[in-house]
């Protein structure tokens, strides 16, 4: 009974993951479409909702659970799965709080990798899994982006510099309305598999499922809906800065920096190398900044950001440790993640309320 | 450290994402280009000219085009 309750609260916290993932990076799908005046906000936001729900259900293969590839799975159990969601989503709501754009793949293996050592300590973290699947991978994915952006933007505008600037722009307005969905496809195909996963996990942890089962079709669905929900509400604070703040985009970097972002992103599917979009969609964006002038860019802005970067894993660590830490001076029962999960609301609550009223849409220009 | 990073994998990411990112972006804009030069071109009633730049903004839309069937394939089989 007891571990029942655990599990629904684990199906629960991945769920309300899953919506944070879908306002907090699905911003930086649709941010560039909006700010160059490609699609009106509601619209982007609502067509990226809808494609973020199909992507969900384009692949149902369960992608390279977290937990299995930099802890040992021998020391997950749904407290532990638990706890990690709690700094994942924590962390997503701090840097969601400031504008910054990080990435939720991180926080959850911060949150994870944190709970888990708290759990069973640093024997319990694949060393070799965290460098080569997550650490390589996020200083390549940002570089990757920003070369191919900025080489884009440079032949792009030996192309089309000398053409109508009026029919140029509105050529690349239709062109990002494409790369944006293709965008908002790969995130919806990658990011809601992440929720499966760990709902998945949290099963067969529970031994509700077995080891090498599929995720089941309701897991699918809300998984689906969760990303899709989180999505239409739309993460104002990221979309400014991703679409305003770092340049002062036009149609043509807007678009170059979408095609640079699809395209690095379907790549390392491809190929299996694991890329987060967020590091992959601002690199391309800064990209296509500094391809038509370094100093396009606000490197202050970026500092930030890439400051955000390298403090998600440890920070999500952290609070995941405390989560766990918290959880478990009330013994191994449903209490503590019950009394965990109801603080954490509170808290979530007051941020999201404080923080929300703040915000405001970006218009389109 | 090569047991660490799968170096293969990464090596064809970045080459295929120079690649494509880099020569999708630019047949769009050949495709804007093909659009303005036979607007311009029509005007100028220089037809067979225009009729060029007609056919290379079609080629290059439908590059383009294939090349976004292509990622959604890459999508659903990975």
């Amino acid at each position: 009974m007891s571990s029942d309750v655990i599990l629904v609260i684990v199906v629960c916290t991945a769920l309300a993951f899953d919506f944070t993932n879908g306002f907090h990076d699905t911003a930086n799908v649709v941010a560039t479409s909006i700010s160059t005046g490609a699609a009106r906000p509601q619209v982007a936001i609502g067509m990226a909702a809808l494609l973020n729900f199909a992507g969900a259900f384009i692949s149902i293969s369960v992608a390279a659970t977290v937990a299995n590839d930099v802890v040992n799975s021998g020391v997950v159990t749904p407290t532990v799965v638990f706890a990690g969601l709690i700094g994942a989503i924590a962390w997503n709501l701090i840097t969601w709080s400031f504008g910054l754009p990080s990435s939720s793949s991180h926080a959850l293996i911060g949150g994870v990798v944190g709970s888990a050592v708290a759990a069973a300590g640093f024997d319990a973290v694949i060393a070799d899994g965290l460098v080569g699947k997550v650490l390589i991978p996020a200083v390549i994915a940002p570089i990757l982006a920003f070369t191919v952006a900025g080489i884009a933007i440079g032949l792009v505008y030996r192309v089309v510099g000398r053409q109508r600037p009026g029919l140029v722009t509105r050529g690349f307005r239709y062109g990002q309305v494409v790369s944006g969905g293709l965008l908002a496809l790969a995130h919806g195909t990658n990011d809601a598999q992440k929720t499966m996963g760990i709902i998945t996990l949290a099963l067969v942890a529970n031994g509700t499922l077995g080891a090498d089962a599929d995720p089941p079709l309701w897991v699918i669905v809300s998984s689906a809906v969760a990303i899709a929900l989180g999505t239409y509400s739309g993460g104002w604070r990221i979309i400014r800065t991703t679409g305003t703040r770092i340049i002062k985009m036009d149609a043509a970097q807007g678009f170059s920096a979408q095609g640079a972002g699809a395209t690095v992103i379907l790549a390392s599917t491809h190929f299996g190398f694991p890329l987060s979009t967020t590091h992959v969609i601002n690199g391309g964006v800064m990209g296509a900044g500094a391809g038509k002038r370094v100093s396009a860019v606000r490197w202050g802005v970026a500092g930030n950001i890439v400051t955000a970067w390298l403090l998600t894993l440890p920070a999500a660590a952290a609070i995941g440790a405390l989560a766990y830490g918290a959880t478990a001076i009330f013994g191994s029962g449903a209490l503590g993640p019950v009394l965990v999960s109801l603080m954490s609301l509170s808290l979530i609550f007051a941020i999201f309320s404080r923080r929300s009223r703040q915000g405001s849409p970006v218009p389109a220009g | 450290m090569a047991v660490v990073v799968e170096t293969k994998e990464l090596l064809q990411t970045v080459v295929a994402s120079l690649v494509a990112g880099v020569g999708i972006t630019v047949v769009f804009s050949v495709a804007i280009w093909g659009v303005a030069r036979f607007a311009d071109l029509s005007r100028n009633e220089r037809t067979l000219a225009a009729g060029g730049a007609a056919v290379l903004a079609g080629l290059a839309v439908l590059v383009t085009l294939a090349a976004v069937a292509f990622g959604i394939v890459v999508m659903s089989s990975s």
